[in-house]
């Protein structure tokens, strides 16, 4: 999603990037949202409040309220799609063979 | 700095997700409900979690005095905190212990849990507690049912006709309705997944920021999906 949207709008989001959880992501605010999402997704409760204090200080505190309800709707999707086994149809995975190899998600377990 | 100021429609759909959380289920009763996601929030909790493998049911401090059975427990504490290591085997014996359909509103109770609490100590408040369950006996109605090719879990029927995190609720329409309620406020309404350029307001999030935030984060949470 974050592929075919940012080129539809004409952005050319780099998956490389938010991958390795570093570099340049091409989006504006693109650096403190991927430190802020990573953060979200790990358990220091530092580094989140520094991300947090970040993002805030280069966009708005409703702007980041927003990201964080975006961190905490992909909790419950991937909850849901975990256990729940929902996996894509294979012409789905065709077209997203690309995303899924830079992303580095094809050797994951939860692969079905 | 003190609490963020949250938008009026998240925050009503959280406190709908609580009041939900607490009322009777279509399988389970609102106390095992309530009982199943204090489960989920110790799983996301826990400083020293447990392995996928094991449940909170064989350790030593397990209360043997819960309303809920000790594989739902089990199940609740691995897909709060390890969802990922779920495999078709896993859910499949689960679903031969519980039944089909209550695995699937236990698969709802546990992913709302991880949406609100995670959301919480994501802008830095605290996770409000669960309201007291309400009294009431389960409605176990449900649609007519299919096997889909792209779920464990069955959903209402026809199968596999729209994508597979969409229809794995289906099952157990009060918990489509939660979930989806849930997402509207968290993410965008369904009908604006099409829109590449949707934006909830004007100086918000793009459209390519919010994928950014969604991709980072099911990435570390190891969801191939």
């Amino acid at each position: 999603m974050l592929s075919w949207s940012s080129a539809k709008t004409g952005e050319t989001a780099d998956l490389t990037a938010v991958a390795a959880g570093d570099g340049e992501t091409r989006l504006e605010h693109g650096d403190a949202l991927l430190q802020f999402a990573t953060a979200c997704a790990e358990r220091d409760d530092d580094a989140l409040a520094a991300a947090r204090t970040a993002l805030v200080g280069e966009t708005d505190e409703a702007f980041m309220v927003d990201a964080a309800a975006v961190a905490g709707n992909f909790e419950m999707m991937t909850r849901l799609a975990d256990s729940t086994g929902a996996r894509m149809p294979a012409s789905v995975l065709e077209d997203r063979a690309q995303a899924i190899g830079v992303m580095g998600v094809s050797t994951l377990t939860s692969k079905r | 700095m003190g609490n963020p100021v949250i938008r009026d429609d998240l925050a009503e759909a959280h406190r709908l997700a609580w009041e939900h959380i607490a009322s009777p289920g279509t399988w389970w009763t609102a106390a095992q409900r309530v009982e199943l996601a204090g489960t989920v929030k110790r799983a996301i909790d826990d400083a020293d979690p447990l392995p996928p493998w094991v449940g909170p049911s064989t350790t030593e401090d397990w209360c043997d005095e819960q309303v809920a059975p000790d594989i739902a427990h089990d199940m609740a504490y691995r897909i709060g905190r390890h969802a990922g290591t779920i495999t078709g085997d896993v859910a499949r014996a689960a679903m031969d212990e519980l039944g089909e359909l209550p695995y699937v509103e236990l698969c709802a109770i546990a992913s709302t849990v991880g949406a609100v609490m995670h959301f919480c100590r994501n802008i830095g408040i605290d996770v409000p507690d669960f309201p007291a369950p309400v009294d009431g006996e389960p409605t176990r109605e449900h649609p007519e049912l299919a096997t889909p090719e792209l779920n464990w879990v069955p959903v209402a029927a026809p199968a596999d006709e729209t994508a597979a995190v969409v229809q794995a609720y289906t099952g157990v329409p009060a918990e489509l309705e939660n979930t989806w309620r849930m997402a509207d406020a968290q993410y965008m309404p369904p009908s604006e997944m099409i829109h590449p350029d949707w934006m909830r307001r004007a100086d918000g999030l793009t459209r390519a920021q919010t994928e950014l935030v969604a991709a980072r984060v099911a990435q570390l949470r190891e969801c191939f999906y």
